[in-house]
């Protein structure tokens, strides 16, 4: 009875992720080729989402039209910057549009378009600020962002100026680092920092008329592959350029203003406003948070007991691979572990996988190390007497397992367990990092877009703290079932 | 082998060292049918280690060990099989936590397809009418008393029906009130005609049931033999100087 009841949670479970996968398929006609195309989740103007939670931006409005012209259909990758970049590099995805610079450094990885936008690195400070020369950086903190042609700029200042670095992976935090005087200063692309300060970042460009490293932005693929992306690119864009539609793209960011794309004031200015302008986007970030807590409980645990079972076993094979699973995936940071399976492990075994999958798996991994470990401990913690008392009636060592000491283990566990349970939910967030749309990367897009990071994350933090007081209660009711 | 039948338990040079350790040494003994054999001697002198052999809860360093004809430390035998016939009571009780009483008799029988679910219980009611529980049946183990626990794992090792039962020291964690109760069982039970080995430090009802009474000291049979003699007569230097201890007490 038991038995089948495991089974069909199973099978259920596998089908749910069928569908799944279903789903994320994206619909191409037959005869037009899909490329993935990875970009910044947010860089404005290049790359942002407006208040519908639709991508938008010059790199996206070009994009769309080079698509058009070309007859290709795309599936769009935003996350990181550096994680885009990356999966390009790797094969992951064929392309990366993302307000890019073009580098001789870059050249060496990529083939790249000609360059669809001029731009160079500004230098910034907080308005009002007292830094007025690069000379003023001397013992305070520069903000960058990581993998940028800007951070390499700043970088190449930095003994010649004497500052200290911090990296940041989002542009949005990394400003805020700025204006809330963590750091004095940040380097940034002129259009991007340009777009920031006019939607009201309180920020002021240093270097306006002489900004370094100028050169162009291009769209990148792996070097030596997608030739025929890259002509299309290459093509398209010289029709657009002719025939006005370039200007017209370039016009709409520019010259817009913050609530053409950000909403009004009042759907930014209060709690309330930004949780119901953004409610659906906050409902799906929830809801793939929740989809990834559940399946990763569910497999964390079954994996963990596993591992927690081989730990004891009297093989001496069996406890010394568990020991080192245990010990291997314990130790590694869990977003060390998302972007080496995302972003590591595709380069090396040639299949793609899905971010969901990745960070599930990832999930699955560091999670079931970390109940592996408990599970161990607690099948230990049951009386020695209570395995010798069971072998001494007759009962082979699989049955006393499973009628005496797993049952009084499970026991010991139940607290360990729900601990577990509210620390993979709150996990779910560092999978932000490989753009999984869960709340946390939400959250992260609504600020990119409204900058109003103080009351965006409040809500991010309440919405955590009630799914967690319902996990608990949930966890709770199962725990006093279950004594 | 038929010389063997008759023989239920044949130890033969049996040793055992832990590190550095010697704790059995050359310890050879033979238990025939139908014979109580009670174990004294001080605390360490290797009794309990030599009790756990029998059913292979320890492994001898070298040795023969044969039960009922059955060479236990081959590695083709299958040594539930032959645990089956041996019952074991443990210091500590040692009853399943995560069963009722009457669960924890019933466990081995079910699981091992010796008998269905009803006869099993029938059966095991019966066992606790015998120990003198029959109305704790349904209760959790939790819930009794040192003596209750310690004959409620009587009735579990009986319920295979074993014809060797083992007791490694049954009564030393109980209340001395309580003891008289398990002592009672056991009697009966040497009564019944069962093969019986007892690791005890009561000197009382070793001489009360005992056939033969064996004295362990530093890892070796000091000396052995009935129970008048052992107490009234020792030879072994070592035995009169435990035994004067023991009764000073």
């Amino acid at each position: 009875m038991q038995k089948k009841g495991i089974i069909s949670l199973l099978a259920a479970v596998a089908m749910m992720f069928g569908l799944w996968q279903f789903a994320s398929q994206p619909t191409a006609a037959a005869d037009e080729p899909n490329y993935i195309i990875s970009t910044d989740a947010t860089y404005a103007p290049f790359d942002f989402q407006d208040k519908n939670n639709q991508y938008v931006g010059i790199d996206m409005d070009i994009l769309k039209e080079v698509a058009k012209r070309k007859h290709f259909t795309y599936t769009l990758k935003p996350m990181s910057f550096n994680a885009a970049a990356q999966m390009v590099a790797n094969g992951q995805a064929d392309g990366i549009i993302a307000g890019m610079m073009i580098t001789d450094e870059r050249k060496q990885v990529y083939d790249v378009s000609v360059p669809y936008y001029q731009s160079g690195v500004a230098w910034v400070v907080k308005d009002g600020s007292k830094v007025k020369s690069l000379e003023d950086l001397k013992g305070k903190t520069v903000a960058l962002k990581t993998g940028t042609a800007a951070a390499t700029y700043g970088k190449s200042l930095q003994d010649k100026y004497g500052f200290k670095i911090k990296y940041f992976n989002d542009t949005d935090t990394m400003y805020n680092d700025v204006v809330n005087g963590n750091s004095a200063a940040t380097f940034e692309d002129m259009p991007v920092i340009s777009y920031a300060i006019k939607n009201g970042m309180k920020l002021k460009v240093m270097n306006a008329n002489d900004l370094g490293n100028a050169g162009g932005c291009g769209f990148f693929v792996k070097k030596g592959e997608n030739a025929q992306l890259l002509a299309d690119f290459n093509q398209a864009f010289a029709e657009m350029k002719q025939d006005g539609t370039y200007d017209k793209i370039i016009a709409k960011y520019l010259n817009a203003k913050q609530s053409t794309f950000a909403g009004d004031k009042k759907d930014n200015n209060s709690v309330w406003g930004i949780l119901t302008s953004n409610k659906s986007a906050f409902a799906k970030g929830l809801w793939e948070t929740v989809v990834l807590t559940v399946f990763g409980i569910i497999f964390a645990s079954l994996w963990g007991l596993i591992l927690g079972i081989m730990g004891i076993s009297q093989n001496k094979f069996f406890r010394g691979l568990a020991t080192t699973i245990i010990y291997t995936f314990r130790g590694l940071p869990l977003m060390v572990l998302a972007f080496f399976i995302y972003i590591g492990l595709p380069g090396v075994i040639g299949v793609k996988i899905p971010a969901f999958t990745a960070g599930l798996i990832t999930l699955i991994l560091n999670e079931g190390a970390y109940t592996g470990a408990f599970v161990r401990g607690g099948f230990e913690a049951v009386d020695k007497g209570q395995m010798e008392a069971a072998r001494s009636l007759g009962l082979p060592y699989g049955s006393a397992m499973r009628k005496v000491i797993v049952p009084q283990g499970l026991k010991i566990m139940v607290p360990s367990f729900i601990n577990q349970f509210i620390i993979t939910l709150k996990d779910t967030s560092i999978l932000s990092a490989i753009g999984i749309l869960e709340l946390t990367q939400t959250g992260t897009l609504i600020v990119a877009r409204n900058s109003q990071g103080f009351r965006v994350w409040a809500i991010v933090a309440a919405i955590y703290l009630i799914v967690i007081t319902l996990l608990t209660w949930l966890s709770n009711w199962v725990e006093k079932k279950v004594r | 082998m038929s010389e063997q039948k008759q023989v239920k338990v044949h130890v033969e040079d049996v040793n055992k060292s832990y590190g550095s350790n010697h704790v059995l040494r050359d310890i050879s003994l033979d238990v025939h049918p139908n014979e109580v054999v009670v174990m004294i001697g001080p605390s360490g002198s290797g009794k309990s280690t030599f009790l756990r052999m029998l059913n292979q809860l320890e492994m001898p360093d070298s040795g023969t060990i044969l039960v009922d004809g059955y060479d236990i430390l081959d590695k083709k035998t299958d040594i539930n099989k032959v645990r089956e016939n041996i019952g074991m009571v443990f210091q500590n009780f040692n009853l399943f936590n995560n069963y009722t009483v009457i669960q924890n008799v019933m466990l081995a029988p079910v699981q091992l397809g010796k008998m269905g679910k009803e006869e099993a219980e029938k059966r095991a009611r019966e066992l606790l009418e015998t120990v003198g529980l029959a109305d704790k049946a349904d209760m959790s183990v939790g819930s009794l008393s040192g003596g209750q626990k310690q004959r409620v794992a009587i009735a579990r090792a009986l319920a295979m029906d074993p014809d060797i039962m083992l007791f490694d020291e049954p009564t030393s964690a109980l209340d001395p009130e309580m003891v008289g109760d398990v002592l009672d069982v056991m009697k009966d039970l040497a009564r019944s005609g069962m093969t019986m080995i007892i690791v005890t430090h009561e000197m009382g009802f070793a001489k009360q049931v005992a056939d033969r009474v064996v004295f362990f000291e530093s890892g070796k049979i000091q000396e052995s033999g009935e129970p008048e003699q052992i107490f009234n007569a020792p030879k072994n230097a070592r035995l009169q100087e435990f035994l004067s201890k023991v009764m000073q007490a």
